[in-house]
């Protein structure tokens, strides 16, 4: 990885970072690369059962 | 739509020799993304072996053009890989963008020299590295990446922190 010292600091991403939950990141950090994958499936069955429900809804 | 089935799709590369590299935002889930994404992209070598490898290893999948009207009379082999360069797909294993080139990144053997291989669903597979998703990301200039450089940037410093 690049050292952090080389790195550009872009003052509106700096901003943008105030609002990133890291407590999620560093609870996925955690996880094997695979498990995270698992864990997007999951997300998006997640997702289509919504998008369904929502349908149903209207 | 239907969910992706990554270890599937990643299978059929893998098993048929494809040279890959998985990018996006499934290479950046991989690497500790909470993002939710819809498919797996992936920059891929433009030999034409490696071509023919590819189209081989999703042709029984039935890819078609991702929000094209049906019936157009679109075959996935070496020579539409060769005439395109990057093609965004639907299969009957989920989405799919084959990308001969990734904006700010080149193409697979530039990317290539930015991943490291995993281990993933029992595929050995080439996934782009975390500078250079977010140097890819920066390179590309949407508004919508911001919030995804942002988390991307804090996954690095949380990991440079032991996270």
């Amino acid at each position: 990885m690049e050292r952090s010292s080389e790195r550009h600091v872009d003052p509106v991403i700096e901003a943008y970072k105030k609002d990133v939950d890291r407590t999620l990141i560093r609870e996925n950090l955690r996880r094997s690369p695979e498990e995270r994958l698992r864990a997007l499936m999951d997300m998006q069955r997640f997702a289509v059962e919504l998008r369904r429900a929502g349908r149903a809804d209207r | 739509m239907m969910p992706t089935r990554f270890p599937e799709l990643l299978r059929a590369l893998s098993e048929a020799g494809v040279d890959f590299v998985v990018v996006g935002g499934a290479a950046a889930v991989a690497r500790g993304s909470v993002r939710l994404t819809q498919d797996l992209d992936v920059a891929y070598r433009r030999t034409p072996d490696n071509m023919r490898k590819l189209a081989r290893a999703l042709s029984t999948h039935r890819p078609y053009l991702r929000g094209a009207p049906a019936g157009l009379p679109f075959v996935l082999d070496e020579s539409t890989l060769r005439a395109g360069l990057n093609f965004t797909l639907v299969t009957d294993l989920g989405w799919i963008d084959l990308l001969g080139e990734v904006t700010g990144g080149g193409g697979y053997d530039e990317l290539v020299q930015h991943s490291s291989e995993m281990e993933l669903f029992g595929s050995r597979c080439r996934v782009l590295g975390l500078d250079k998703l977010i140097e890819v990301k920066r390179a590309a200039g949407r508004p919508k990446d911001l919030e995804v450089i942002a988390e991307l940037e804090a996954i690095r410093e949380e990991m440079e922190r032991g996270g």
